[in-house]
C-alpha cells in the first residue's frame, strides 16, 4: 500500500475520517482506486493538494458504476463541477454517502438529487420518464410510461402539485425500508 | 420543516422545460463565482435578504406586528435606504391606523435583524435534526438560485446569497461548536454537502474551539485535546479490525452485488444464526464441558463400546458415554480452589443462554419491526418500484440486465392487475374463495396428518429399541429411520404446497407467500410438536436415561435434516437448473427461493434449541451445519440460479423470519425446555440432576444451603419474595397490560394524527395549486398591465430607495413574491411575510371586483377569509387586528367611484384595471409631483411595479382621505 504518510499528512487523514464514513485504512484504499484509474494524472502525494481532477469518462468505467443507469447522474450529483468530472474530495464523498454507515436522510437527499435529472429540485414528470426509461431499457410503451408515471405520481405526492418535493419523496422512502440497503455500493469487493 | 427550498422557482414552465437540463452546467457552482456579479442597490440586497430569511423570522416578525406604529415609523425612517419601499407610506405622522399593517411590518425584516447576533435563536437548539434540514434547504436553495442561467431570470444580488450562506454557515458552525466531539463529527458528517464545505465547516468549529480552549488552560487543553484525537484514531482502527474481522464481507458482497439484497438477507440470517451457535457453544463449553475436562469427571465408557463410525450419524453407542449428551455430565459438586456446583452451573448455563437468546431476538425483532412495518405503509407499489427499488449495489451487467428485465416486467403486472382487479364478479369471488378454503384444508390436514403418520412410527420404533449399551450395526441403523421420515416430509410435503400455490389465484403476490409460509410452519411444528410430546411423555418413561435418548433423537434430527438440506438444494437447484436449461427451457434457470430456505433454517435452528438442554454440546454440529451450508449454498446459488424475478420486499420478510424464529420456534423450544425442568423427572442414574423431584429444585436446594449463610440472605429473600411468590407475577403482569393498554392508546392517537397530517399536506397542496392558477392567470394579464402602466413615478421610485435595478424579470419577481406567500402559508413562520402583502392585497381587491360584478368566485372569496382568518390569527395587537380588514374597505370605498369602468371586464382584469386606475390617481393626487421612472427604457420590474401600484394606490387612498 506504500507508505501512508507519504500521501496525506495526519491533518488530511483526520479532516478525511471527520468528514466521510471511512477509517483510515479505507480512505487509502479509496485513494489507490483512484488513483488506479487514471495513474499517469494522480500524484502519490497529496500533501500539497493538487489540483487533480479525472473526467468522467474514466469514473463511469469503475466497477461500481460501469453498469449502474445513472452512473452518469450519480457522477455529477457528487462532481463539484456537476459534469462528473471528480477530484479525489468529490471522489470520497460518493463513496461515503453510498457507503453503508451513511444515515438514511441523507441518502435520500442524495437519491433525490439523482433522480431529479434537470437539478430543479423537484422530481416532476419528466424526471420520472427519463427514470423509468433507464431502468426499464426503453421498452415500454409510451402508454405505459405514462401509466407508470401517473401512477408514481399519484401515490407519491402529498401536497398534489404534479411534481414531487424532497418531502415526498421522503416519505415514499420512509415507507420503504429496504431503500436505505439499495442504495449502496461497496468498494471493498473490488480489492 | 424549514428546508423546503425556497429560492427555486415555481414557475411550471421552468419545470417543463426540457432545455433547462443545460443548465445543470452551473448548478453546483459555487457561490463565489456568480458571473452577474454586480453592484446593487442596497434596497433591493435587502430585499433579497429579507425574502430569503424570511423562514424562521417569525419571531421577529411577529416582534414587528406589535410595535407601537411610532417606533415601527422610526426604525423605517432610520432604515431609511436599506428597508423596502413601503418606507414612504409611514412618514405620514397623521397616518391612519391601517398603515401599520401586518404585512408591512414583517417587510421590516431587513438586514438589520439579518445580522443580528443572537439570531442563533433561528437554529433550535436541538439541532442534530433542524440542522441538517436547513443546511440542505439552503444548500438546494443556492443551487436553485443558480440553476437558472438566464441573467434576466437573476433577481437575487450576489451580495445577499454571499451575505446569507456565511449567516448559515455561521449558525451551523455555532450548533456544531455547541455539541460534544462525537455529535460534531456525526454532524458533519451528515452535511449534504461536498468535501470541500464540510472540510470548511470543520476548520472553523475546530479553529473555534482551539481558541476558545486557549484562553483557558492552554497546556492541559493541548493534552486533553491530544488524548481525544489520539483515542478518536485509536477508535478508528479498532473499527478498522472489526471490519477485517468481519466474516465472509467479500462474499456477501459478491451475492448482494449479484443476486441483490433479498437473496442476500437469506446469508445474513444463516450468519447470525450460526453467530447464535458459536456463542451457545462457548457458553456451554466455558461453564458445563471445561469443569468436567479440569477435575477429571469424564464419564466411564464401558469396555464392549467402541467408535464405529456409525455414530456420527446416530449418534449413539459410543457418542452416549461422552460429554455430548446429558447423561455424562456428574452431578458432584467439585472441589477444588472454588467450590464449583455442576448441578447449579448446568441449570443456569442453560437458562442464562435461553435468556440471552430469548433477548437478543425480541430486540432485533423489535428494532427491524419498527424500521419495516410500523413505517411502512401497504402501498400499491408504483412508486416504489419506480423509485425505491433499484439495487445499486448491483454492478454485475447481467445482472443489471435482468433486472431491469424483472422491472419492467413488473410494472407492467402491476398495471395490468389493476386493470384487472376491477372485473372481478361474485361469482369469480365465491370460486376464489372455495378454492383458498379447500387448499387451506388439504394443507393443513396433510401437516397434520404428517405429524400422526411420524408419531405411530416413533411408537413402533421405541418398541423395537431396548434400553441396553451394546447395539447391534443394523440397530443403530435402524434409528435412523424416523429422522429420515421426518427430513423426507420436510422436504417434500413443502413441493405440494407450491403447487397449491399454482392453483390459488392469488390477488397479490405478498398474500401468496404469505400464505406458503404459514403452510410450512404449520407443517414444522405439527411434527415437532408431535415429536416432543412423543419425547415428554413415553421417552421419559421408559428409559433409565431418558435425556440422552432424546439427545440422540434430536442429534439425528439435526445430522439427518443437514443432508436433506444438502439434498434439497441439489434437487431444488440444480436439478431444476439442468431440466430448465437442457429439457425444458421453458422452465428457465430457477430462482433462489428465500422463504423456503429461511424455513428450513428456522426448523434447523428450533432443533438445536430444543436439544440444547439434553445435549449440551450439540451447537458444535450446528456451527458445522451452517458452516458447510453457507458455502454450499453460495457454490450453488452462483451456479444454479438466477436472480429473482420479482424485487420483492426484502426488508419485510426479514421481520417476518426473524418474528418466525422467535414465535413457534424460539418460544416453543423455550417452553418446552422449562416444561422439562420443572414437571419432569430426571433420569434417577444419569445426568447431573439424579436424584431429584425435578430439574428446578436445584435451586430450592441451593438456597436452603444459602440460608445458613448471613451474607446472601437477600439472594433467599428474592427467591422467596420474587421467584416464589404469586402476587410478584400478578403485579407485574398487570403493571405490563396497563403499559401495553396505554401504549396502544398512544397508537392509535398517533394514527389519528398521522390522518390528520397528510390531510393537512393534502390541504396545503390545494392551496398551493390554487395560488399557482392565480399567479398564472396574473401573469398572463400582465402585458395588459404594463402596457398601460406606462405612467411614471419617479416619486415613489425615489423614495424607495434609488436606481433602476434593471434586471428584473417581472416573472421571477412574481414567483419569489408567490413563494415568499407560500412560506408563509407552510405554518413554521409567521403569516404576515413580506411579500403575501402583495398577494393578499391582489386577492383582496378580487372579492371585492367579482362581487360587484356579481360573479361568484367562491375559492376566492374563500381564499381571502382564510388570509384574513390568517391575519387575524397572527397579529397579537387588537387595534392593529384588522388593518387588512379596514384597508380593504377602505379600498372598497375609495373604488366605489370607479364602478362604472370595471363593469364590463372580468374580475381579473378588474384588478388590473383597479391597479390602473389607483396610480393613475395616485399620479392625479400628486399632482405636479414628477413622474415616476416606470418608462419602457428603464425596464420596469412589473413585480415591482405591483408593489409600487399597491403603494400608489394606498398613497392615492391618503391623498383622498386627506381630501375629505
Amino acid at each position: 500500500m506504500g507508505n501512508k504518510q507519504t500521501i496525506f499528512t495526519a491533518q488530511q487523514l483526520d479532516a478525511y475520517q471527520d468528514c466521510t464514513y471511512f477509517t483510515r485504512k479505507e480512505i487509502l484504499r479509496l485513494f489507490f482506486r483512484y488513483r488506479d484509474l487514471a495513474p499517469q494524472l494522480v500524484p502519490l502525494d497529496y500533501t500539497d493538494q493538487p489540483d487533480v481532477k479525472l473526467p468522467y469518462e474514466l469514473i463511469g468505467s469503475m466497477p461500481e458504476l460501469k453498469d449502474n443507469p445513472f452512473r452518469q447522474r450519480i457522477a455529477e450529483v457528487f462532481s463539484e463541477d456537476g459534469e462528473g468530472n471528480m477530484t479525489l474530495d468529490d471522489f470520497l464523498d460518493m463513496f461515503s454517502v453510498l457507503s453503508e454507515m451513511a444515515p438514511r436522510d441523507l441518502k435520500a437527499y442524495y437519491a433525490f438529487k439523482i433522480y431529479d435529472f434537470n437539478n430543479d429540485d423537484f422530481i416532476c414528470k419528466l424526471d420520472l420518464v427519463k427514470t423509468l426509461n433507464k431502468l426499464t431499457r426503453n421498452e415500454l410503451t409510451e402508454d405505459e410510461v405514462r401509466m407508470v408515471c401517473e401512477k408514481v405520481m399519484d401515490e407519491a405526492d402529498m401536497d398534489n402539485d404534479g411534481r414531487l418535493s424532497l418531502e415526498d419523496f421522503q416519505h415514499v422512502i420512509v415507507r420503504a425500508p429496504e431503500f436505505l440497503r439499495l442504495l449502496l455500493f461497496d468498494f471493498h469487493k473490488h480489492n | 420543516m424549514t428546508h423546503y427550498s425556497n429560492g427555486s422557482f415555481y414557475n411550471p414552465a421552468y419545470h417543463d422545460s426540457e432545455t433547462l437540463e443545460l443548465d445543470r452546467r452551473s448548478a453546483r457552482m459555487p457561490h463565489h463565482s456568480n458571473p452577474y456579479a454586480q453592484e446593487e442597490p442596497p434596497w433591493q440586497a435587502g430585499r433579497t435578504t429579507a425574502f430569503s430569511t424570511v423562514m424562521g423570522q417569525r419571531g421577529h416578525a411577529d416582534h414587528g406586528s406589535r410595535m407601537d406604529p411610532w417606533e415601527g415609523r422610526q426604525e423605517d425612517s432610520r432604515r431609511g435606504q436599506g428597508s423596502l419601499p413601503m418606507g414612504p407610506l409611514s412618514t405620514h405622522p397623521q397616518s391612519p391606523p391601517w398603515q401599520q399593517t401586518p404585512h408591512r411590518s414583517s417587510f421590516q425584516i431587513d438586514s438589520t435583524a439579518y445580522h443580528d447576533a443572537s439570531t442563533l435563536s433561528r437554529f433550535p437548539t436541538t439541532f442534530s435534526a433542524n440542522m441538517t434540514m436547513g443546511l440542505r434547504g439552503m444548500t438546494m436553495r443556492r443551487m436553485s438560485m443558480f440553476a437558472n442561467g438566464d441573467p434576466s431570470h437573476l433577481s437575487i444580488t450576489e451580495v445577499a446569497i454571499q451575505n446569507e450562506l456565511e449567516h448559515e454557515e455561521q449558525n451551523l458552525v455555532k450548533d456544531l461548536i455547541a455539541c460534544s466531539t462525537k455529535d460534531r463529527i456525526h454532524g458533519i458528517r451528515k452535511l449534504p454537502m461536498s468535501y470541500e464545505e464540510k472540510k470548511h465547516i470543520r476548520s472553523q468549529v475546530l479553529a473555534f474551539k482551539s481558541s476558545k480552549k486557549s484562553r483557558h488552560l492552554s497546556c492541559f487543553a493541548d493534552c486533553s485535546e491530544n488524548v481525544s484525537l489520539s483515542f478518536r484514531r485509536c477508535g478508528s482502527s479498532m473499527a478498522l479490525a472489526r471490519q477485517t474481522l468481519a466474516l465472509w464481507q467479500g462474499t456477501m458482497k459478491e451475492i448482494g452485488g449479484r443476486f441483490g439484497t433479498s437473496v442476500l438477507s437469506y446469508f445474513l440470517f444463516l450468519k447470525s444464526l450460526l453467530m447464535l451457535n458459536i456463542f451457545s457453544f462457548l457458553v456451554n463449553f466455558a461453564f458445563i464441558t471445561i469443569p468436567m475436562f479440569a477435575y477429571n469427571h469424564l464419564p466411564q465408557i464401558p469396555a464392549n463400546v467402541t467408535f464405529r463410525g456409525l455414530e456420527l450419524l446416530t449418534g449413539a453407542g459410543y457418542f452416549n458415554y461422552t460429554v455430548m449428551y446429558y447423561g455424562a455430565y456428574s452431578p458432584e459438586t467439585i472441589m477444588g480452589l472454588l467450590d464449583y456446583n455442576m448441578q447449579l452451573a448446568y441449570f443456569f448455563t442453560i437458562a442464562a443462554y435461553m435468556g440471552l437468546c430469548g433477548a437478543s431476538i425480541i430486540y432485533s425483532m423489535a428494532s427491524s419491526f419498527k424500521m419495516n412495518y410500523v413505517l411502512s405503509d401497504p402501498m400499491a407499489g408504483g412508486s416504489w418500484q419506480l423509485l425505491c427499488s433499484w439495487d445499486f449495489s448491483v454492478t454485475n451487467e447481467k445482472a443489471v440486465r435482468q433486472r431491469k428485465n424483472n422491472l419492467r416486467i413488473q410494472l407492467k403486472e402491476t398495471m395490468s392487475e389493476k386493470i384487472q382487479r376491477k372485473g372481478l364478479t361474485p361469482a369469480e369471488k365465491m370460486k376464489h374463495f372455495g378454492i383458498h378454503l379447500g387448499a387451506w384444508f388439504i394443507s393443513t390436514s396433510l401437516a397434520f396428518g404428517c405429524g400422526s403418520a411420524i408419531y405411530f412410527l416413533s411408537q413402533y420404533e421405541q418398541q423395537q429399541t431396548a434400553d441396553k449399551d451394546d447395539w447391534s450395526l443394523q440397530h443403530e441403523a435402524e434409528t435412523l429411520l424416523v429422522p429420515f421420515v421426518v427430513s423426507l416430509v420436510n422436504l417434500v410435503v413443502p413441493l405440494f404446497y407450491s403447487l397449491f400455490n399454482k392453483f390459488e389465484l392469488y390477488s397479490n403476490q405478498r398474500r401468496q407467500i404469505y400464505a406458503l409460509i404459514v403452510r410450512n410452519v404449520i407443517l414444522k411444528m405439527s411434527i415437532l410438536g408431535i415429536l416432543c410430546y412423543f419425547w415428554m411423555n413415553e421417552v421419559a418413561n421408559k428409559f433409565s436415561c431418558w435425556e440422552s435418548m432424546v439427545g440422540q433423537a434430536l442429534y439425528r434430527l439435526v445430522i439427518v435434516d443437514f443432508f436433506f438440506m444438502m439434498l434439497g438444494s441439489f434437487f431444488g437447484e440444480f436439478l431444476s437448473n439442468v431440466i430448465g436449461t437442457r429439457l425444458i427451457p421453458r422452465l428457465g434457470v430457477p430462482e433462489f427461493d428465500v422463504a423456503r430456505n429461511v424455513l428450513d433454517l428456522i426448523y434447523a435452528q428450533t432443533l438445536a434449541w430444543i436439544g440444547i438442554y439434553f445435549s449440551p454440546l450439540l451447537p458444535v454440529i450446528q456451527i458445522f451445519k451452517f458452516l458447510v451450508l453457507f458455502y454450499l449454498k453460495k457454490v450453488s446459488l452462483m451456479q444454479n440460479c438466477q436472480p429473482p424475478l420479482r424485487v420483492g420486499r426484502a426488508a419485510q420478510m426479514k421481520t417476518i423470519f426473524i418474528a418466525l424464529l422467535f414465535f413457534p420456534s424460539f418460544v416453543g423450544s423455550l417452553s418446552l425446555v422449562a416444561y422439562t425442568s420443572w414437571s419432569l423427572t430426571p433420569s434417577k442414574h444419569c445426568g447431573p440432576f439424579q436424584g431429584l423431584n425435578n430439574t428446578f429444585s436445584v435451586v430450592e436446594l441451593w438456597i436452603t444451603d444459602l440460608e445458613g449463610i448471613s451474607a446472601s440472605t437477600w439472594v433467599v429473600w428474592i427467591y422467596h419474595k420474587v421467584v416464589r411468590s404469586e402476587i410478584f407475577y400478578f403485579l407485574v403482569t398487570i403493571i405490563i397490560l396497563f403499559i401495553t393498554f396505554i401504549f396502544w392508546q398512544v397508537t392509535q392517537g398517533r394514527k389519528l394524527l398521522i390522518i390528520l397530517l397528510r390531510q393537512q399536506i393534502v390541504n396545503e397542496g390545494k392551496d398551493k395549486t390554487f395560488l399557482l392558477e392565480k399567479l398564472q392567470t396574473l401573469q398572463k394579464s400582465q402585458p395588459t398591465q404594463q402596457s398601460r402602466s406606462r405612467i411614471p413615478k419617479q416619486q415613489t421610485k425615489r423614495r424607495s430607495g434609488g436606481s433602476s435595478t434593471g434586471v428584473r424579470s417581472n416573472s421571477n419577481a412574481m414567483v419569489q413574491t408567490f413563494l415568499a406567500g407560500e412560506q408563509g402559508s407552510r405554518g413554521n413562520y409567521s403569516r404576515d411575510v413580506p411579500v403575501p402583502s402583495d398577494i393578499s392585497t391582489s386577492f383582496q381587491r378580487i372579492p371585492i371586483a367579482s362581487d360587484r360584478q356579481s360573479s361568484s368566485d367562491a375559492p376566492i372569496l374563500a381564499m381571502q377569509g382564510r388570509q384574513r382568518a390568517e391575519v387575524h390569527n397572527y397579529s397579537t395587537s387588537s387595534t392593529l387586528a384588522n388593518p387588512l380588514v379596514q384597508v380593504m374597505q377602505a379600498r372598497q370605498e375609495h373604488d366605489r367611484p370607479s364602478d362604472g369602468m370595471d363593469d364590463g371586464s372580468s374580475s381579473m382584469s378588474g384588478i388590473m384595471m383597479q391597479v390602473m386606475e389607483a396610480r393613475k390617481r395616485a399620479d392625479e393626487g400628486d399632482g405636479m409631483q414628477a413622474r415616476p421612472p416606470a418608462t419602457e427604457s428603464s425596464v420596469p420590474t412589473t413585480s415591482s411595479a405591483l408593489i409600487q401600484a399597491m403603494l400608489a394606490r394606498q398613497q392615492a387612498q391618503n391623498e383622498y382621505d386627506d381630501g375629505y
